[in-house]
């Protein structure tokens, strides 16, 4: 790994990179840029873009794996590009790519440097890259402290909750986990549809009972008194209480498990170099389209100025990653790309706005250009990373004509044919494609969000059964598999160093000293453990 | 950060160290279930396939397949298999960790020295010219005088003679062991089908094996047929050639004595011989045997093998055999009856 410092020709690309940047009025965090050949970056791919890493068997497997795929060709060693977003951010080029594509890759950095920075969800963190560092001799340290096998079977406990991460849920931490520096997110008063009790101070017995004869109200705010006396005894007792259900379970669990020095170091690095994924997936196809955005227009203004040549096969480069794939195949790059496109013409054209939408005249609307001259379109555009996500995205701006133009209901006929797609859901085909029904589409990526293809698991009960850690399976008719469901539960009962269990579709599991239980039961709706917790009440007895 | 490199050597090292004991299933799997082929290329990495392992998680029933779940702290297993590379000293590595082998005795150590030269130090006075040095110490020299000085833009390197800086040999002297090993097949029998699977990997493995311990450019792998007369072969033959009729075995190490002897110094060679046959020969062939092994082979041979394959009741040589070299150091005596006796056959050869 060495410094774009040393590459006289890359480091001048550089600088003309973040020239146009500023010239566009991007606002970029540090960006470091660092040269890496084939073996090292496919050491950082498996070390999740830090530097280091501790060691674990996991990334060994795949390190293994990946060389013997690149060795026998059915993998390309050509990354092109990998960053770590943060302030500062790491960048990182594989010094096998040419002079354009280095180019492009910067360019390209540039816009998921911003994107982080700006977005709703708050990614961008100071020194990312070097709290991990820290991290890792953290867990170097935790290591010898806790013997090799020991450590190994922590580490792949953990690596089993790993999946178990959701930092932006409307039910993670801040939400579910009242502590005693956390009352507020937490509190019932918080809680969406909790009737707010009105203040009654100073409180008499006897000038209340004077003032307010209603019975129901006294009952009410006594109550309420019980729940906060419940609540603070827990708090004392435990240093947390759960309010509501618990998506983050890894994040619940790095926080509360009890663990040595050690563990707890293993914990926070594998919750703290998973946490960005859950961002990933909820803003790739703004980001990826953000990046490819501003890498068009850098890389144009470059070729332009003749500081990097090969138009034609950037050309080619870019119309591959570009290329529309199914909406089930979400491409991020191709309909980030184009739906960023789409949006900046929208704004240009003044078409987001309440006289457009409230035009019944489809002539006039169809015929609509009318712009804004106080909004300017990427001014506009930056507000929207700023305060939307994937969903909020593709449900705003993804019509139906969208669907058809961006080809996201076109599938390759052999697809379909292996899909089973029925004859009735087809519109038109021709020798290579099948086009589906454009209607239905958009819900069908909405979907995606809710569930993002993983099983719901949220953490409902940390005291069920004497102490119990209690998860619920919200069921998307879809069943877990079974077979992992006792290991798994295992490696969580490490964790916890107490009884866990499961609640999946009228089946309660549970993993106690070394002895696994399967218990057919009346599993509540997901809305009524809610409503439970909201009353302080146990989400599930048996 | 610094420049260092992003390696994932650490827990390459912690996978290799557990994975061993599901490698010994596939070693297992591979020794006996014929993937020894794969060790016809000596030194040339070995593709191991083996059940993926995944760390358990809550997934959904319907992804992946069906596949036992993990024993809990560990991975649990996928259906999906996973295949990487082995480097061939690594393989015989675990294959002499699993089979509980000894290195082989090597003699004639000291005599046959392989010579190299390693480049570990460096002068004013020699051949190769080290440049990264060079250009170093000039640049060093340059500042020093002020010939080089970016800041008024004068950027001149002078290298003078006293910069050179040359990369010195160093002769480096190691050992050289050479061997030859002996191959002895009876083609009277019928050598097909199940024999010649069983022959052949133990062949194989045998191949592997000197290999592994002498260095492929050492050895001599020399291959000799008899039925009524005895005449060697190129290995690609030696499970080609067609039944001419009669056996007579004796014949067979009568002529891989003369060519040791003949053609091989004892002093400085390491010797091996491995028959393969049913045992189905005449008592006074197997006499003779007796005789040439006590006379020729075991004076100056590190190791003979001498193996029964799918013998029937009226094989004999074994029985004969063991009369005389009941629990020999040097000549063992193993029986290939089926895929499972392959690992006990080897252990039998070459263990300690």
């Amino acid at each position: 790994m060495r410094t774009i410092r040393t590459n006289p020709e890359l480091h001048h690309l550089e600088q003309r990179v973040l020239h146009y940047a500023k010239e566009f009025g991007r606002d970029l965090p540090e960006m470091r840029f660092y040269i890496l050949d084939a073996n090292e970056f496919s050491a950082l791919l498996e070390k999740d873009v830090y530097p280091l890493s501790p060691a674990n068997i996991w990334e060994g497997r795949n390190i293994i794996n990946r060389r013997f795929r690149i060795e026998s060709g059915q993998e390309s060693a050509l990354y092109y590009e990998v960053v770590q977003t943060g302030n500062p951010s790491y960048a990182y080029l594989n010094d096998t790519n040419n002079a354009m594509t280095q180019a492009s890759v910067m360019a390209h950095v540039v816009g998921h440097c911003e994107f982080s920075q700006l977005n709703v969800l708050r990614d961008m963190n100071p020194d990312r890259t070097e709290f991990v560092m820290h991290l890792v001799r953290k867990v170097n340290m935790g290591r010898s402290q806790m013997g090799e096998r020991d450590y190994l079977a922590y580490w792949n406990a953990v690596e089993s909750a790993s999946p178990l991460i959701a930092p932006n849920s409307q039910f993670n931490l801040d939400v579910a986990v009242q502590t005693e520096s956390n009352t507020g997110p937490g509190s019932e008063q918080e809680i969406e549809g909790e009737q707010s009790v009105p203040c009654r101070m100073p409180y008499s017995s006897t000038l209340d009972s004077l003032l307010n004869q209603n019975t129901s109200d006294s009952n009410e705010l006594f109550q309420h008194e019980v729940l906060q006396k419940r609540r603070h005894e827990t708090l004392s007792r435990k240093g947390f209480k759960l309010v509501a259900p618990c998506q983050d379970v890894l994040g619940f669990l790095s926080h509360h498990a009890p663990a040595s020095r050690a563990e707890r170091a293993v914990l926070d690095y594998i919750y703290t170099v998973h946490t960005p994924h859950d961002f990933v997936v909820r803003t790739q196809i703004m980001n990826e389209g953000w990046a490819m955005y501003w890498e068009k227009k850098i890389m144009l203004e470059l070729f332009r100025e003749e500081s990097v040549k090969g138009i034609i096969d950037y050309s080619k480069v870019f119309s591959s990653v570009c290329y529309p794939r199914p909406y089930f195949m979400r491409n991020p790059y191709h309909l980030g790309y184009h739906m960023w496109n789409h949006v900046e013409q929208l704004y240009r054209d003044g078409k987001v706005t309440l006289d457009y939408l409230e035009e019944t005249d489809l002539q006039k609307k169809e015929n609509w250009k009318r712009p804004n001259v106080t909004t300017d379109p990427i001014e506009a555009m930056g507000h929207l990373v700023r305060t939307t996500t994937d969903y909020e995205f593709l449900r705003r701006f993804l019509s139906v004509d969208l669907v058809e133009e961006f080809h996201l209901n076109r599938i390759p006929r052999s697809m379909a044919r292996q899909a089973g797609i029925k004859a009735n859901d087809v519109v038109r085909e021709d020798e290579r494609w099948v086009w589906l029904n454009p209607y239905p589409i958009k819900d069908e990526m909405l979907n995606f969000f809710t569930h993002f293809h993983r099983p719901r698991i949220y953490l409902i009960d940390a005291d069920f059964l004497e102490g119990g850690l209690l998860m619920y399976h919200r069921d998307d008719q879809r069943a877990l598999r079974k077979e992992w469901i006792k290991p798994t539960m295992k490696n969580l009962n490490l964790i916890w160093k107490g009884p866990v269990y499961l609640l999946s579709r009228d089946t309660l599991y549970g993993y106690s000293a070394n002895r696994f239980q399967e218990k057919s039961v009346k599993i509540p709706r997901f809305r009524r453990v809610v409503e439970r917790m909201r009353e302080s009440e146990k989400p599930f007895t048996l | 950060m610094g420049e260092e490199k992003i390696s994932s050597s650490e827990s390459e090292g912690a996978f290799n160290e557990f994975i061993n004991e599901q490698l010994e299933e596939v070693l297992d799997h591979i020794i006996n279930e014929g993937d020894v082929d794969m060790l016809g290329d000596s030194g040339s990495d070995i593709i191991v396939e083996m059940d993926d392992i995944q760390p358990p998680k809550f997934v959904y029933g319907d992804e992946g397949g069906p596949g036992a779940g993990g024993g809990g702290l560990g991975p649990g297993n996928d259906s999906k298999r996973i295949r990487f590379s082995l480097s061939f000293d690594r393989f015989m590595d675990l294959v002499a960790e699993r089979l509980s082998l000894p290195n082989l005795v090597k003699e004639g150590q000291g005599r046959i020295k392989e010579v190299s030269y390693e480049f570990k130090t460096f002068g004013q006075a020699g051949v190769l010219l080290d440049k990264k040095r060079t250009f170093k110490r000039a640049l060093r020299s340059s500042i020093g005088t002020g010939t080089y000085r970016p800041q008024d833009d004068e950027y001149e390197v002078l290298i003078r003679r006293r910069d050179r800086r040359y990369k010195l040999p160093e002769r480096v002297e190691k050992p050289r062991y050479k061997a030859v090993v002996f191959y002895m097949g009876d083609i009277s029998y019928s050598t097909y089908g199940e024999r010649l699977k069983l022959e052949k990997r133990v062949v194989n493995f045998i191949h592997s094996w000197l290999n592994y311990n002498y260095g492929p450019d050492n050895v001599d792998h020399r291959f000799v047929v008899h039925d009524s007369e005895a005449y060697e072969v190129m290995a690609e033959q030696f499970y080609d050639i067609a039944n001419a009729g009669g056996t007579r075995a004796a014949i067979a190490f009568d002529l891989v004595a003369q060519i040791a002897i003949n053609e091989y110094d004892p002093m400085d060679t390491n010797f091996y011989g491995f028959y393969f046959g049913d045992g189905e020969i005449f008592e006074d062939d197997a006499k003779e045997i007796i005789h040439i092994l006590e006379k020729d082979f075991r004076p100056i041979f590190n190791r003979i093998g001498v193996v029964e394959v799918k013998p029937s009741s009226i094989s004999h040589l074994h029985k004969c055999i063991a009369d005389v070299f009941d629990d020999d150091s040097i000549i063992r005596l193993g029986k290939l009856t089926d895929k499972g006796s392959i690992i006990d056959v080897i252990k039998v050869l070459f263990g300690s």
